[in-house]
């Protein structure tokens, strides 16, 4: 009996560790591309946050377009990884498009609150496709800041 | 007759010397090339500081290094401290105005916008010294798209 929970015990730390490893991706095979695509992400995720601030609603349908295109560069940067990891980044990546196009259908309504909360939705889900990748790689919403006035060329 | 002719080239002589010295003035303008860049498909310029001396024939090119998000991009040089105001009024100018306001005086150059992949590029002349802003014009751009030209003494 006890051999068996040990057995039951070693199998689940094995189970667990591989789907950490097969999660984590330690070293993606083109590490420049994943942590560019972020980037790209997450400065469209900025200019977003930007119209809100500046109530520029009718403008969000544009910027969640320019998430989808975006999104274009996640899909080559893990071309090459293996199928388990692809798998799970494109599925988290799907949710995180569909957080994008939710903030785009939540500005028809003009109400700052609701499209708020799409924002935060939709960084949230981006917080999870970072967390697939190793932490020098990720970038995370909001570590795009605007500038501020006063800033370079802010003359 | 040959009195006449005289006298002509006499009172033309000045003139003409004036004419030289703008001539002489312009082919002493140094021609200097800058070429700047979006930080591919990032909302920024690379670099985000160019420098040239006063008086100089700029040609600066423009390009869209963007491989992804289908966005328009332009540089536009400002006069000190209008980047903003220039920005509204090309917001208010609309699409239609490539985002930027018609025979604006804040403006001292200006690419046409430009899609992923092309390169656009303006000609001018380089004003005083000092530190110019320049940004993109398209809406919501200018908040990232930024960089100064530094315009040096000659």
């Amino acid at each position: 009996m006890k051999s068996y929970r040990s057995l039951v015990s070693l199998l689940l730390i094995t189970f667990a560790l591989g789907g950490i490893q097969g999660a984590c991706a330690a070293n993606p095979k083109a590490p420049e591309l994943v942590h560019t695509a972020l980037r790209i992400l997450a400065s469209v995720y900025a200019d977003m946050d930007a119209k809100l601030a500046n109530q520029q609603f009718d403008r969000l349908p544009h910027e969640n377009q320019e998430f989808q295109d975006g999104s274009g560069a996640m899909r080559d940067a893990i071309a090459n990884e293996p199928a388990d990891f692809k798998t799970s980044v494109l599925s988290t990546l799907e949710a995180t498009l569909a957080a994008a196009q939710h903030v785009a259908d939540s500005s028809k309504s003009h109400d700052a609150a609701q499209v708020k909360s799409a924002i935060d939705a939709l960084a949230a889900s981006m917080h999870s496709l970072n967390a697939l990748f190793p932490e020098a790689l990720r970038a995370e919403p909001g570590s795009v800041p605007a500038p501020q006035h006063g800033g370079p060329g802010a003359h | 007759m040959k009195r006449r002719e005289i006298l002509t080239a006499l009172l033309m002589a000045p003139a003409g010397f004036v004419g030289y010295r703008v001539l002489a003035a312009s082919s002493r303008a140094p021609q200097v090339e800058l070429t700047i860049a979006t930080d591919g498909d990032l909302l920024a310029f690379k670099p985000t500081e160019l420098a040239c001396p006063t008086g100089a024939h700029v040609r600066l090119t423009f390009l869209h290094t963007g491989k992804y998000i289908r966005q328009e991009h332009d540089w536009v040089l400002t006069v000190p401290g209008a980047t903003q105001a220039v920005a509204k009024a090309g917001l208010e100018a609309g699409e239609s105005a490539g985002y930027l306001p018609h025979a604006d005086r804040r403006v001292l150059a200006a690419t046409p916008l430009c899609g992923k992949g092309e390169q656009v590029s303006v000609e001018f002349i380089a004003p005083a010294p000092g530190t110019y802003p320049y940004m993109c014009s398209y809406p919501g751009h200018d908040t990232f798209m930024r960089g100064t030209l530094t315009v040096t003494p000659r």
